[in-house]
């Protein structure tokens, strides 16, 4: 019996409020019996007492019907003596059957009709017969002993009778005061009881059930208006505690769906605004060789120029041309990689060489920018996409000229150790701040870069890693803000071939 | 003075190509300076006096703004006249608040250039 359910406890309790209610009733009910049966008892008290004392006048008149007899000698004043005689059995009937639930009083009614039968069969009958041959003999008998004797005896057992009857009307009405009281007693101490009862059933009832459904109709409200924090204590009993248990767990779905669905928001949110500002980046990537081209178009079509001139401005157009195309083979190339559909065409290759093309062609770039290159004599060769690592180096390269605006030495490091080639790249620039430093491979992440008016698309060092990393090599740097980065690649060296 | 006639624009553009190209469609008869960055624009600029600037917004280390702001601020060259240019879209607002007096949004057409500098310059003789 772990804990009983509300409902369990609310029958249980109405239950023993019945008990105690059909208690109390029975106590009521047998008090009101016990009285009645005392009243009973007093009438039939009273009836034999009645039927005694009709007994006792007849014999009384057989008493006095002897003595006229024996005084007179008249027979007349024998008649209500004889009456009586044939009334006695009839009333001895009746007395012995109003005692009938008195075996002793039964058997003193029995021995009294022997007595009142003896006194006339014995005594009456024999002195009247005699009285009327020698009366006067007959009257010294009466004034005998005998007479008086048979007279006593059943005036006693009338005495006996009555008392009894007396005594048991007597007993019987204390009995019936003494267990009416003590059921009075017991009847208001059940009815307080009951009561008492009733109303701690119904605080009871309150507390558990009432208070607990407001306090959650409270909270539900809260939870409408928008506070999921909101819980509720989980004691109560049964029914109670699991609907407060369910509650919570309602409400911490709430909640748990609410921040699901705030981050879900935060993340489009932050996805809309990458996507706004990715726009912007290709706008003005696009823009800005599109301008030269538009614009050089524009000159060649509509104004005079030289031939060389002309020959110029086709060159511009040319490369800037290029440029957009690998703007565009850039975000195709983003497009792949996040689908994992690089594709390299591998051949055996010497990185230094690679290198040096690189090197050569940003050298004419900038004016204010050296690039100081070591490399080792001999090949380093790996197995690899030619192009693709071109485009690995051009972009370090790239970004480190990018990001050096005062200018500077950019030094170009490719060398060969414990089976590793490795390519650095180091500026002298403007450096990665540290709390921008996790998200330098990240797509489209470009720090301080637009604010300070470095074009780009970051896009250039997320596909850079993938194609290093597509190679089996890794790519990594290290920075410190103001004083310059350095970015380098290592790839697995292959047996020269 | 070099050539009473002659007047001077300054333009301030990062990439060269571009920087080419502005010069030849504004043309001969005017002198042209040019500067990459932003230093260099407000350096010329207070050198050489110029009657006209053509800006660019979008460059490494001083932005088109930074420059707009400090040439606005110069005494000495407060009244000239600055067309700004930028390949940022949305970016029109922003310059002729902080001071430009014509925009032109890349890629441009070069006779447009060449209208908006010549009223500019027209403008500033009356």
């Amino acid at each position: 019996m772990k804990s009983w359910s509300l409902s369990a406890r609310i029958i249980a309790a109405s239950v023993v409020l019945a008990v105690l209610v059909a208690g109390v009733f029975a106590v009521l009910i047998y008090a009101v019996v016990t009285l009645d049966n005392a009243r009973e008892r007093e009438a039939a008290t009273k009836d034999v007492r009645t039927a005694l004392v009709g007994l006792e006048k007849l014999v009384i008149d057989l008493e006095t019907g002897l003595r006229g007899v024996v005084l007179t000698g008249n027979p007349r004043f024998l008649q209500p003596a004889s009456a009586a005689r044939r009334e006695v059995p009839r009333r001895a009937r009746e007395l012995e059957r109003l005692v009938a639930d008195s075996p002793i009083q039964q058997q003193r009614v029995r021995a009294l009709r022997v007595a009142i039968n003896d006194y006339v069969d014995d005594y009456l009958v024999p002195i009247v017969t005699l009285a009327q041959e020698n009366l006067a003999a007959v009257r010294q008998t009466l004034a005998a002993e005998e007479a008086k004797r048979r007279t006593d005896d059943i005036r006693r057992s009338f005495n006996e009778l009555q008392s009894t009857e007396e005594g048991r009307a007597a007993a019987s009405a204390a009995s019936a005061t003494t267990q009416s009281r003590r059921a009075i007693v017991l009847g208001v101490a059940g009815l307080v009881a009951c009561a008492l009862l009733i109303v701690l059933f119904g605080l009871y009832l309150a507390r558990s059930t009432a208070h607990p459904v407001r306090e959650a109709a409270t909270a539900a409200t809260r939870l409408a208006e928008g506070d999921l924090s909101v819980r509720l204590s989980e004691r109560g009993p049964g029914e109670v505690g699991e609907l407060t248990a369910a509650f919570n767990h309602m409400a911490e779905e709430l909640e748990r769906h609410q921040r699901e669905l705030q981050s879900q928001n935060e993340k489009l949110r932050e996805s809309e605004r990458r996507k706004s500002e990715l726009v912007h980046i290709v706008s003005h990537e696009l823009r800005t060789p599109l301008a030269s081209i538009l614009g050089f178009t524009s000159v060649l079509l509509n104004r005079d120029a030289e031939p060389e001139e002309q020959r110029r401005y086709l060159e511009i157009i040319d490369r800037e041309g290029r440029r957009l195309s690998d703007l565009l083979n850039d975000f195709l190339d983003a497009e792949r990689l996040e689908e994992g559909h690089l594709i390299l065409a591998p051949e055996l290759i010497d990185v230094a060489r690679v290198v040096a093309e690189q090197v050569r062609l940003f050298e004419g770039q900038s004016e204010k920018h050296t690039l100081d290159m070591v490399l080792p004599p001999t090949p380093l060769n790996v197995h690899g996409d030619a192009n693709r690592l071109a485009q690995v180096v051009g972009n370090l390269l790239s970004n480190a000229i990018k990001y050096s605006p005062e200018g500077g030495t950019v030094h170009v490091v490719a060398e060969q150790e414990n089976g590793v080639v490795r390519v650095s790249v180091r500026d002298e620039g403007l450096g990665i701040a540290e709390d921008q430093q996790e998200r330098v491979f990240v797509k489209f992440f470009r720090g301080d870069a637009p604010a300070s008016g470095i074009p780009g698309t970051g896009l250039g060092l997320t596909i850079a890693r993938s194609v290093v990393e597509a190679h089996g090599g890794s790519m990594n740097f290290k920075s410190d803000s103001g004083e310059g980065s350095v970015f380098w690649l290592e790839l697995p060296t292959a047996a020269a071939g | 003075m070099q050539g009473s006639t002659a007047k001077t624009i300054l333009i301030c553009e990062d990439d060269d190509n571009l920087r080419q190209l502005i010069r030849v469609v504004i043309g001969a008869g005017y002198r042209i300076v040019e500067a990459g960055d932003g230093d260099e624009a407000l350096a010329l600029a207070s050198e050489h006096r110029p009657d006209l600037i053509v800006l660019d917004l979008m460059m490494p280390g001083m932005s088109g703004f930074d420059v707009l702001r400090h040439l606005r601020g110069d005494v000495s060259v407060d009244g000239t006249p600055i067309v700004v240019m930028s390949a940022w879209p949305n970016a029109q607002e922003a310059a002729l608040e902080a001071g430009a007096d014509r925009y032109i949004q890349k890629p441009f057409e070069p006779d447009h250039l060449t209208e908006i500098v010549e009223s500019l310059l027209a403008g500033a003789d009356e």
